[in-house]
């Protein structure tokens, strides 16, 4: 039994005794389902249909071929984004749980068609008449008759990955600069000048080829969708330059170029994230999405760049006191790397405080997207978020089920990530414990 | 302690050179265009042509008026392709599109070469008279002649804002057989036709090699940064000496108009975070203080539901509930007043009562906001309070309980509310942006919203560096109050 623990065990059983947090990581799976799934479980084409003697899934072709045709033996052309499958005369169906797209505008239940009152649509003999229950609007329509009930899932995509993508920038550049700053401090950087100097160089050109030569391509790129991708290159380019100039620099390794020097890196680092935290943050998000390519993947880029500085905080001062232990002074004194001693030894015991603060940075990253899409600020007219529901909702007065289900969906996945957040802390730090 | 202020505040130089300067790189690399907004000749379909040289003379008049014609910074940072004189030519889009060929095709005479005769094609349908056309070609109406015209004119419209190959290459195809089907275009081909030669010898030319130089260029005090730093000696004071220049929506100063809005987000933020600490203060303590009694688990629920609630849901259907016509009607749905029945002359305590009814929803959806923050950090900060040993050491002594919690514990949990309190001097200037645009409240926040949508970059810049400069004040005077309340903390 003794043999067999270790810390993930014991943070996972304490994790498992605080009901609330393990119920929210239930939910959480769920919503990831949930998006994972949203084209099947929302969408204005059937799972399953037969029509004319024939079988077809046309839910499933919405992935990879939306606008698959079929052409009849009598002529009749089937263009399945195309078609009203509810009109057609079809022998049987299975259709997704909700039966509605979340960009479709259902043109007879316009002008904000209440869940509890009378929707009606047009059969296959022309007549108007109420809808049948299988296919009614489970949480009402908007203006242009879009189905809520389908938005708010397809909607789920878009919280969930602003959490995880905002966050993963976040953490990447807070657990790095936190890392060197709260390892090395100031006096324990040393480099060859030339090595300092070539590196600041590599920095500058990198950020140049990176940026200045590509920011055209990274324009159209986030304007068409790819804009991560591009930008992972870009940050590729620099990384290339920072490392190859420092492998150049050996060779002029000479005199006083070689004289080894100290670098401040802790004062570079704190400086740096007191200038983001005086910034307004929700301002600066606000201004650069305003003035700059609608995109939901820039939103989510720029919510990472600026809340990193928390992570860093943490994360470096847990190297602060890290860094004094034996087990890491014993590995400095047995000549491994700095690189070594910060990625094997340090950084693996340095992150359960990083983990609570990533969760709650979720959170607040969800809470800021939805906030900038309530604005109607970024997000692309065609893209359905939680908050561009709510906005609807605003302007509409009678229309509640536009504000209480889309704010519950917010408040409900915030809550998820506050509790999980919370789960972990009191898991994670022993000190807690009584 | 005076050292050490010394040396803080002489940090703060920097930093606000860094926040101002960042402001102003993102304001410039805007596509909007201010002189456009501002000369009020937003009509873009393709009416370039219409725009006549009296148009062109005052925006370019205004560009320089504005400074907008002057390099950014005192340096440039760029490429050798893109470092030049670009930032004289006078429409945003246009200047935009050209840095685009320059940064592709590298050779910037070819690219000014090639752009100017596009806009001399341009210009030359101004040129066309539509009776005198239609006296020649009968075969054709007027509509259809005017048709085709403005189609031409919008196109290449189009092409002046465009560098894409394909785009251009599509354009240029429709055109080309637009001018040869219809020969009364004649005039206009001529044009398009010496703009093609430029552009093909744009492609062959191209040294797309020189936007993989980098280069940085020294501009010299004739800047926009240093404008706005220290003024131009004539109407602009510069903002070491206060003044932050005109807002482009209204030409009024930014001071003055920050001036007559900040009272009212100031009023907010201070009541809101005021009641929020009479709350949440005795509510934090009570609850550490009777740890895990049914008290303390009901509210922390509460607070903690309240805490995950976003601001907006709250104050929408605050709004909803309180202010709807089929529900409740007990208050105001916008603004902070009536504009027909409010009097300036009023005295203080009739404006008071005029106002009181605008002010309560978004007072409770401020005071939420850091009511549920501040009763959690407080609770936690008390529960560690009380496990320390001079508490023990207090109720050894034989204190009395109300002693130890308001002595002795309440002193000692006050650090984390500190923290807090940092933050209301930006708040009172920044507002709330979410809560003034839901509620309509004139104030800071719905301000600065206002002019990001309308691209006011002056009034922008004026925020990020006020709001900047406050938010290290507040840091600073937390880290004083700390010292104060605890001894323990020096700084030396």
């Amino acid at each position: 039994m003794e043999q067999n623990f270790s810390f993930k065990k014991y943070a996972w059983a304490q994790f498992k005794k605080n009901k609330p947090a393990l119920f929210s990581l239930y939910l959480l799976f769920s919503l990831i389902l949930i998006a994972i799934l949203a084209p099947f479980l929302a969408n204005d084409q059937p799972l399953y249909c037969q029509y004319k003697g024939e079988s077809f899934y046309p839910a499933f072709s919405t992935i990879g071929n939306p606008n698959k045709k079929v052409v009849f033996k009598d002529g009749e052309e089937l263009q399945f984004d195309l078609t009203d499958w509810r009109r057609l005369d079809l022998t049987s169906v299975v259709w997704a749980p909700i039966a509605y797209s979340p960009d479709g505008g259902d043109r007879y239940n316009r002008e904000y068609v209440s869940p509890l009152g009378v929707q009606r649509y047009k059969n296959s003999d022309n007549e108007i008449v109420e809808l049948p229950s299988r296919l009614r609007h489970f949480m009402g329509t908007d203006k242009i008759g879009r189905d809520l009930a389908s938005g708010l899932i397809h909607g789920t995509r878009i919280s969930l990955l602003v959490g995880v993508v905002a966050m993963g920038i976040a953490s990447i550049i807070g657990v790095f600069l936190g890392a060197i700053a709260g390892f090395f401090g100031d006096r324990n950087l040393l480099m060859p000048r030339i090595k300092y100097y070539f590196t600041l160089l590599g920095l500058f050109l990198g950020l140049f080829y990176a940026f200045g030569v590509r920011k055209y391509k990274l324009v159209y790129a986030f304007s068409g969708g790819n804009g991560i991708l591009e930008l992972i290159l870009s940050l590729l380019v620099i990384v290339a330059f920072i490392v190859g100039f420092r492998k150049l620099s050996v060779l002029f390794k000479k005199g006083w170029l070689a004289k080894e020097i100290n670098v401040p890196i802790d004062t570079f680092v704190s400086r740096g994230i007191e200038i983001l935290n005086s910034i307004p943050r929700l301002i600066l998000i606000i201004t650069i999405s305003a003035i700059f390519v609608r995109s939901i993947w820039l939103i989510m880029v720029i919510i990472g760049l600026t809340s990193w500085t928390g992570i860093a905080r943490f994360t470096r001062a847990e190297f602060l006191r890290i860094r004094e232990l034996e087990y890491v002074q014993a590995a400095k004194s047995l000549g491994y790397s700095n690189f070594r001693a910060i990625a094997k030894h340090a950084l693996p015991n340095a992150l359960a405080p990083v983990f609570v603060s990533i969760a709650f940075g979720v959170a607040s990253a969800i809470l800021i997207e939805s906030s900038l899409s309530f604005l109607g600020i970024g997000v692309p007219d065609d893209v359905v978020t939680w908050g561009s529901l709510l906005n609807l909702g605003r302007q509409e007065f009678e229309a509640w089920w536009l504000v209480i289900f889309p704010g519950m969906a917010i408040f409900l996945t915030i809550t998820v990530y506050n509790l999980i957040g919370e789960g972990l802390r009191d898991a994670l730090d022993p000190r807690l414990k009584s | 302690m005076l050292k050490y202020l010394v040396k803080r505040i002489l940090v703060f130089i920097p930093t606000l050179i860094a926040i101002s300067l960042l402001a102003f790189i993102i304001n410039i690399n805007a596509p909007a265009d201010p002189v456009e907004k501002l000369s009020n000749t937003a009509d873009k379909e393709g009416a370039a042509n219409q725009q006549s040289n009296a148009t062109k003379k005052i925006k370019q008049d205004l560009r320089k008026k504005l400074g907008l014609d002057l390099p950014v910074f005192y340096f440039d940072f760029s490429s050798l392709g893109d470092s030049d004189t670009l930032h004289r030519v006078g429409d945003k889009d246009h200047v935009a599109c050209m840095k685009e060929l320059k940064h592709y095709y590298g050779n910037w005479d070819d690219v000014s070469d090639y752009f100017l005769q596009l806009d001399k094609t341009l210009k030359a349908h101004a040129d066309l008279d539509l009776n005198t056309i239609h006296s020649q070609q009968t075969k054709y109406t007027k509509n259809e002649i005017n048709d085709l015209i403005t189609k031409s004119s919008f196109e290449i419209g189009a092409m002046l804002e465009t560098a894409n190959p394909e785009v251009l290459n599509y354009k240029r195809n429709e055109l080309e057989e637009i001018y040869t089907n219809y020969s009364f275009l004649q005039p206009i081909a001529l044009q398009f036709n010496l703009a093609l030669e430029k552009y093909d010898k744009m492609l062959a030319n191209q040294s797309s090699w020189k936007s993989y130089v980098p280069s940085i260029t020294w501009n010299g005090s004739k800047n926009q940064y240093h404008f706005w730093l220290f003024g131009d000696g004539e109407q602009r004071k510069g903002v070491v000496r206060g003044d932050f220049g005109f807002s482009y929506i209204d030409s009024q100063p930014i001071n003055t108009k920050i001036w007559s809005k900040v009272w009212i987000s100031f009023s907010f933020s201070i009541i809101s975070v005021l009641l929020a600490y009479l709350i949440s203060i005795p509510l934090g303590i009570y609850s550490a203080y009777k740890k895990d009694s049914r008290f303390d688990r009901v509210s922390s629920i509460i607070v903690f539901v309240l805490y995950s609630m976003p601001s907006f849901f709250i104050g929408v259907l605050l709004l909803y509930t309180f202010a709807n016509p089929d529900t409740l009607r007990w208050f105001p749905v916008s603004g902070i007043q009536d504009p027909t029945l409010f009097n300036p002359d009023w005295t203080l305590s009739q404006k008071i009562s005029h106002r009181a009814p605008y002010f309560v929803l978004p007072l409770i959806t401020y005071i939420y906001s850091s009511f549920a923050f501040l009763s959690r950090i407080m609770r936690v900060g008390v529960i560690d309070v009380f496990g320390q040993d001079y508490i023990r050491t207090a109720r050894a002594k034989g204190l009395g309980e109300g002693s130890v919690v308001l002595k002795h514990a309440l002193r000692n949990s006050l650090l984390p509310i500190i923290t807090v309190f940092a933050n209301i001097f930006p708040l009172a200037i920044g507002g709330s942006i979410i809560i003034e645009t839901i509620f309509t409240i004139p104030g800071m926040g719905f301000e600065i919203y206002n002019s990001i949508l309308n691209s006011d970059y002056p009034m922008i810049i004026a925020a990020f560096t006020i709001i900047g400069f406050l938010t290290m004040v507040g840091y600073l005077v937390a880290d004083i109050l700390y010292a104060l309340v605890d001894p323990r903390i020096s700084y030396k």
